[in-house]
């Protein structure tokens, strides 16, 4: 064994540890139980938004049941289960975002059957105009 | 003991060996790469809203994330990853359906423009309409006023052709006519036999305008006594009257006096003078 073969040796170890240390600092990091941040701060914000667009009035039970996942995850947290944390977050926010979508479409046919109507009542006006001609 | 002794030993053996190939063919199952239960459905349903050509044209993006989601829960699981499949599929569903709601919102706003659209054309058609109708009633009252204003301007030559034909004199107390004392003989009230063209005239003109009325005042020169003059003149004036209403004039348009010879338009000294004063004014009021 010669010098270089030895030094080539340690070279490879030296940088074997380094990548065990990595890899052991990344599974510890993984294993810690760190509340999913963002997902619960974007289901919140998706509530809120679904409640500033009055989904109470139009997508009632949307919200409410984005408010129960969002329930459900903060639950989870509690008892360290980040991953079911997570994903109950996710669906609070799909679920918000679906509440404010379903509230739009709602006031959305509201105006329309609305300008119909006037628009109808206009017609018929003119039509009556017409008449007295 | 070999399996067969054992399951003859087992009463209800049927039952048992139909357990045990179940579980082996669940397990085989979730063993092979098939896509979890439930993403059939989902699938099913992104792939009629796709068809829908509304939502498809209006919710683009959506219907792409939504595609994802769906792919997403395509994927196999391991048979330990149950809750993750479950979150897949219900963010699969929900995708979809946003996908749909922004869909319908979208072809309501487009469907709003076009509402509005024809709601401002309709405005717009009834604006025309009344401004047609205004036009049409102003000229149709310029046209009335003009033929108004023709009527009158003939009405008016007319009056003038008839007072002129009359030889009438127009007054501040109407048109004054005067009948000469050739009408009536001497000392007599009655009017002359024969045609008498200034009466016929007089009846003509009373007959076209049949709202004016008329005041028949009898004058005399001073020769004789004042109550014989002032009789003898009321009584030509009634005789006059009397022509009148034979010719159909309305007695109610006719009023008489008689004035003697208080007023003189001549100067009685002379013969001339005293043959003017002998008359019978009929006085055609100006119409009120």
């Amino acid at each position: 064994m010669n010098t270089s073969t030895t030094r080539r040796v340690f070279e490879r170890l030296g940088l074997f540890t380094i990548l065990m240390f990595v890899t052991a600092t990344l599974i510890a990091c993984a294993a810690a139980p760190v509340p999913p941040k963002e997902s619960l701060n974007a289901a919140s914000a998706a509530i809120a938004n679904a409640e500033q667009a009055e989904a109470r009035r139009y997508a009632p039970a949307e919200l409410e049941e984005a408010g129960r996942h969002l329930k459900a995850a903060n639950e989870a947290v509690a008892v360290k289960d980040m991953t079911r944390a997570d994903r109950l977050a996710r669906q609070a926010r799909v679920a918000a975002e679906l509440a404010t979508a379903r509230t739009e479409a709602a006031k959305a046919a509201a105006i329309n059957k609305e300008m119909r109507r006037s628009a109808e009542a206009l017609d018929e006006e003119m039509r009556r105009q017409g008449d007295t001609q | 003991m070999n399996i067969q002794s054992l399951l003859k030993t087992v009463p209800g053996k049927k039952a048992g060996v139909a357990l045990v190939l179940s579980s082996a063919f669940l397990a085989g199952c979730a063993m092979s790469p098939t896509s979890p239960e439930g993403s059939e459905d989902v699938r099913a349903d992104l792939t009629e809203l796709q068809r829908d050509p509304d939502i498809s044209t209006h919710a683009r993006v959506e219907l792409r994330d939504a595609e994802a989601a769906v792919e997403l829960a395509e994927q196999p699981v391991g048979s330990d990853e149950e809750a993750l499949a479950a979150h897949r599929i219900y963010m699969a569903d929900r995708m979809i359906e946003i996908a749909r709601a922004k869909g319908e919102l979208r072809s309501l706003e487009a469907e709003r423009e076009l509402l509005g659209e024809e709601r401002e054309e309709a405005r717009l058609d009834a604006r025309t309409r009344e401004a047609n109708r205004a036009q049409a009633e102003a000229e149709r009252a310029r046209r009335s006023q003009e033929a108004a204003a023709a009527m009158s301007a003939r009405e008016a030559e007319e009056l003038k052709r008839q007072i002129d034909m009359l030889e009438a004199e127009a007054t501040e107390r109407g048109l004054v006519l005067t009948l000469g004392d050739v009408l009536f003989a001497s000392g007599s009230a009655e009017i002359q036999g024969g045609t008498n063209e200034n009466l016929e005239k007089l009846v003509n003109f009373l007959d076209q305008y049949p709202e004016r009325q008329v005041l028949i005042e009898g004058h005399t020169d001073n020769v004789g006594g004042a109550i014989f003059n002032q009789k003898l003149s009321r009584q030509r004036a009634e005789s006059v009257r009397q022509y009148l209403t034979n010719h159909g004039i309305d007695n109610r348009r006719l009023s008489v006096s008689g004035y003697g010879f208080e007023r003189p338009v001549a100067s009685n000294d002379t013969a001339t003078g005293r043959q003017q004063n002998r008359r019978v004014e009929v006085v055609i009021e100006n119409r009120e």
